[in-house]
């Protein structure tokens, strides 16, 4: 028995089966995830690691344990997608911890959540000082959804009544030196055009530009593969390897 | 087009792989006229039951080969634990005919059987 190419061969079942239930469960970010999605991930990769590697019984019975388990998981997205109560049971609901500026103890203590575990969080959104929170939610994903009070929000250009021109998003005209006329024409925009304005920066071939995006007001943005910066700024605050 | 393949293309993966992990229990029946295990096990016992050890002991060295032979084609869907075991059963019987042992041997030769049985099961 050839141990290494079964191994081999058990790992591209088990690789590409958990490729297509992850890809069937659903594209979440991993920042979306609740505890229990967690665990579920967790577990699922378990079986098809043991299905590679543990060649004391057959690939079949992980397999067979692996949709099982996927198939739960798309049964419980199915039930909490069409039953909004069963999705409150399962999946949990957000939760006030501050309301008006006060923290609810006991709601905190029906989360088992510590007060220095909402100090952390509100710390994580760059808040330092309690007073400044007016509504603070606890989203089931385990994060922290903050409302400052009025006095604490940033000042936007409405309050100071400035009239400001829509920016839209940026999209990619040149992208590691290649092209993508596809952009430029929805951008309404031609290669002439382009060529001119990568003249400004001193570029004459597409293939000079590392990265050249244009946004919906008209500000472009452009990156040369030759950056003219002799020395690059160490951030580190040791001798790395390198 | 694109979305048919982006459904058939997992779907026939999946039952790609369904055949590699049954593959066990199918590739161990005999495919050509010369790797047929049980008949090969069976004839040992004929030849242990009649004694002749001589006949037993070349139509071992055949099953031995045989078993290498399948070995490579039901590693697949097959668990390790039978196939060391059946392994196990043919060096052990090789023992049992040298030392011209007609109860070890038989002993040997049914829990091979129980091996093969077992196997991709």
């Amino acid at each position: 028995m050839n141990e290494g190419l079964v191994v081999v061969v058990r790992a591209i079942i088990s690789f590409f089966s958990l490729l297509i239930f992850a890809r069937i469960l659903g594209k979440e970010q991993i920042s979306q995830l609740t505890f229990f999605d967690y665990i579920l991930g967790i577990t699922i990769g378990s079986i098809a690691s043991e299905a590679t590697v543990d060649l004391s019984s057959r690939v079949w019975p992980h397999f067979v344990g692996l949709v099982s388990w996927a198939l739960l998981a798309y049964l419980m997205q199915y039930i909490s997608l069409k039953w909004r109560y069963a999705a409150k049971v399962i999946e949990g609901e957000p939760v006030v911890v501050i309301m008006n500026g006060k923290i609810m103890d006991k709601v905190l203590k029906k989360m088992k959540f510590r007060i220095s575990d909402i100090l952390e969080l509100l710390r994580n959104q760059g808040i330092f000082d309690l007073n400044e929170v007016d509504y603070a939610i606890l989203e089931p994903n385990g994060s922290l959804s903050v409302l400052k009070k009025p006095e604490y929000l940033p000042l936007t250009p409405k309050d100071m009544n400035i009239e400001v021109k829509p920016t839209g998003i940026s999209t990619e005209l040149i992208y590691d030196g290649r092209l993508i006329e596809e952009n430029l024409r929805q951008m309404n925009k031609d290669k002439k055009w382009l060529m001119n304005q990568l003249k400004k920066h001193g570029i004459k071939d597409v293939s000079e530009a590392f990265l050249v995006t244009l946004n919906d007001a008209g500000s472009l943005y452009v990156d040369k593969y030759n950056d003219n910066i002799k020395k690059v700024k160490d951030i580190g605050d040791y001798k790395g390897p390198y | 087009m694109r979305k048919f393949f982006i459904i058939v293309i997992p779907i026939v993966t999946l039952l790609l792989f369904v055949l590699i992990m049954s593959s066990g229990n199918i590739l161990k029946r005999p495919l050509g006229e010369d790797d047929d295990i049980p008949k090969s096990i069976d004839n040992i016992i004929e030849a242990v039951e009649n004694e002749a050890w001589s006949e037993a002991a070349s139509k071992l060295q055949d099953l031995d080969k045989l078993w290498d032979k399948v070995i490579k084609r039901v590693q697949f869907g097959s668990e390790r634990d039978e196939i060391n075991k059946l392994s196990t059963s043919i060096a052990r019987l090789k023992g049992a005919v040298k030392a011209e042992d007609k109860a070890g041997a038989l002993m040997e030769l049914y829990e091979a059987y129980n091996h093969w049985d077992e196997l991709g099961n």
